[in-house]
């Protein structure tokens, strides 16, 4: 989880272009300035070639915070690891 | 998450004021090809952000996207197409299926407008009804864009109009969506009609084509309608974007005019120069094929008024006897209106060209198969476009086409006279004259060379060299590996190979020295037997250094003095001063040409070169 964090860090600071910005698992689109419906889909997008994944639509619109984006992808990876 | 070398270097460049640097290093990223479309996004945006850093001369170009779909990711995608070709855009959008409104409320007009329709009302029902049509649906269409157009024309705008598409072939399946009623069968009728009613001057960007080309699986994404109304993925967003670019020039500053090929390995396989006119690569076999079928496209883009320049480090002879005598050439000399084949460097070349047909370098696009000649030209000649070859020449004819260099908006008969006009300008052509360093790009290819006494090991390939080297080779003496190993059985003989590597990859063994004591000739006096080198690195100092390492190896061995022949052949002509550019003096010359040059060791004088020893 902690290691899925510092990854998304490095994503978030990418897409967002901020080199200084931290997230945390409460972190939500309330908290980012940037952070609107064109650059979640960026942010979707950037995500999915960083882990290598593709998140559905129906799982990305229950998303609250950071931190469920971070154990939905834990719960993704997992399951590749096991095919 | 993938770095991409160039935004760190603009971000370093930014950090210590050097923003044009920064903005220079982005856009030759984007010449080379480095960037791919997730890349391209980032870098638009970036770029969309130092807007105002861009240059000012000429005028950003003024752009404005309207759309009925939302279309936020094309500004920073064609932001960065334009920038790469050299164009700094002031590219705008406006709102999801706002189109008229967004037109009418423009208060200075912009000197491009890009339609894009959506098919949500064309292919949906809504409260039209579903169940008209297809001749009805798409004349449902028309009123909305004639209005869009008319408010283009009375703005001042250019117009690029973008056609409808299918993603997918709807409920009739298959084989009954090309009929009427179906999907496709209402697009392209759609499309037919736009193209006809669209008013003079426009550029039609046929989308149904573009997405073809791709294949609509990897050119849309549906999730990217469901999430923001933006149908394309990202590759779909950078071809389109590519597209709207071109249709920008045509409509601005024109297509591409000139088109500068290379000739060994672009337009035949292999090398005229070791192969011979007859030799090359051009017969009815899977190599020669490719390479016919790249000549046969060029051909045509001849034919449309596309002008030919042929630009080889060549003997002139050598690379016109393939067009006089090799049958399987699809291009004719006659085809070409400026002929370059010389030893000079290439952005030396191309500027010579363009004096020649009095065109400008932002005209240029330049096709060549060696990726060290590539580099050379986009260092030094900013303007001209550099085609990414790839490796396999069956591959070419893709390559060519990808840039999307010629999209014209319509082709006329002065474009077909003018390959004649520049044909004749160029036989009027005066005296060539070479001018420029090329120091700062030797020093760029960060050459290294590793040199060798012969021995067993390299034999075969020495001898190969022996039989087969006519250009730069001294006295073309067509050695046996036996005569070659007595040779160097003697005192004080030697023999030296180098093999020559740059950034850009090995070139392998391409010169060979064979030196042996020549007693008769005087007391401790070094002849050189052999000088050969291949053409594939000449013109990089490559003999200079060579030659000041035979030095240093004669002056070890305790020789005084070093002589060399040149014995003129009909295709040595590239050497006939090569002693003298070494710095050695005449000592005798036959009536046939045949010169002996010498040189006393210790007034040698050490020739200056980029190339470094392999560690």
């Amino acid at each position: 989880m902690d290691q899925t964090l510092a990854r998304l860090q490095n994503v978030f600071r990418q897409v967002f272009d901020d080199d200084e910005l931290v997230i945390s698992p409460t972190t939500s689109a309330a908290d980012v300035d940037a952070w609107d419906s064109i650059n979640h889909v960026n942010l979707v997008l950037a995500v999915e070639r960083e882990f290598g994944v593709r998140l559905s639509t129906s799982g990305i619109a229950g998303l609250k915070n950071v931190g469920e984006l971070a154990k939905m992808l834990d719960a993704q990876t997992a399951n590749r690891a096991k095919v | 998450m993938q770095t991409i070398p160039a935004i760190e270097q603009f971000k370093s460049l930014k950090a210590s004021d050097k923003i044009a640097q920064g903005l220079a290093v982005l856009r030759q990223a984007l010449r080379r090809g480095d960037i791919d479309p997730d890349g391209l996004d980032r870098v638009g945006r970036l770029l969309v952000r130092h807007k105002e850093d861009l240059p000012k001369q000429p005028a950003p170009l003024r752009v404005l996207i309207v759309g009925q779909c939302t279309t936020t990711w094309l500004v920073p995608a064609l932001t960065a197409v334009a920038w790469g070709r050299g164009r700094a855009c002031d590219v705008r959008d406006g709102g999801y299926d706002n189109v008229i409104q967004d037109l009418a409320a423009q208060q200075t007009p912009p000197d491009v407008v890009i339609v894009l329709p959506w098919h949500q009302r064309l292919l949906g029902g809504g409260s039209s009804g579903g169940d008209r049509p297809t001749q009805q649906r798409v004349d449902d269409e028309l009123p909305l864009l004639r209005q869009a157009w008319e408010s283009v024309r009375k703005m001042g705008s250019r117009l690029v109009q973008i056609g409808y598409d299918w993603e997918n072939f709807g409920a009739a399946g298959h084989h009954l969506s090309a009929r009427e009623g179906g999907s496709v069968c209402t697009v392209r009728k759609v499309n037919e009609t736009i193209r006809s009613a669209l008013p003079e001057g426009a550029f039609f960007v046929d989308l149904e084509q573009i997405s073809g080309e791709i294949g609509r699986r990897a050119f849309y994404d549906p999730r990217g309608y469901h999430w923001t109304k933006q149908p394309f993925s990202r590759l779909g967003v950078a071809r389109l974007c590519d597209h709207l670019w071109a249709a920008i020039r045509a409509l601005t500053t024109g297509p591409k005019k000139v088109l500068v090929l290379d000739l060994d390995n672009t337009l035949w396989g292999g090398v005229v120069g070791e192969l011979g006119p007859l030799g090359v690569a051009l017969g009815d076999n899977p190599e020669g094929e490719s390479f016919r079928a790249f000549q046969k496209q060029i051909r045509g883009l001849a034919a449309r008024g596309i002008v030919l320049a042929a630009c080889s480090k060549n003997n002139p002879q050598d690379a016109r006897e393939v067009f006089e005598k090799n049958t399987d050439m699809v291009l004719k000399l006659t085809d070409f209106a400026a002929f370059e084949a010389s030893w000079d460097a290439k952005p030396i070349a191309i500027e010579r060209i363009a004096k020649t047909l009095r065109l400008g370098l932002d005209s240029f696009v330049f096709f060549d198969d060696n990726p060290a000649e590539r580099e050379h030209v986009l260092q030094m000649l900013p303007d001209v476009e550099v085609v990414p070859v790839p490796t396999d020449p069956a591959d070419y004819v893709r390559a060519l086409h990808a840039g999307l260099w010629f999209e014209a908006a319509a082709v006329t008969e002065a474009d077909k006279a003018r390959v004649e006009q520049y044909r004749q300008e160029n036989e009027r052509r005066q005296a060539e004259e070479a001018a420029g360093s090329v120091e700062a790009y030797l020093e760029t290819l960060q050459m290294v060379a590793d040199v060798r006494d012969l021995d067993e090991s390299d034999m075969e390939r020495a001898v190969q060299l022996l039989g087969k080297t006519n250009q730069f080779n001294l006295t073309t003496r067509r050695h046996t590996a036996e005569a070659v190993r007595k040779m160097l059985s003697r005192k004080g003989a030697f023999g030296i190979t180098l093999r020559l590597a740059d950034k850009f990859g090995d070139a392998g063994l391409v010169s060979l020295v064979l030196a042996v004591p020549d007693p008769e000739a005087g007391p401790s006096t070094l002849r050189l037997d052999t000088w050969l080198m291949s053409c594939r690195v000449i013109a990089r100092t490559t003999e200079e250094f060579l030659m000041n390492h035979v030095v240093k190896k004669a002056a070890a061995l305790g020789y005084k003095r070093v002589i060399g022949d040149f014995f003129p052949t009909a295709k040595n002509e590239l050497v006939r001063n090569f002693y003298d550019r070494m710095g050695y003096k005449v000592e005798s010359e036959e009536s046939d040409g045949s010169r002996r040059y010498t040189v006393n060791v210790a007034d040698y004088s050490v020739h200056p070169s980029p190339i470094q020893y392999k560690s």
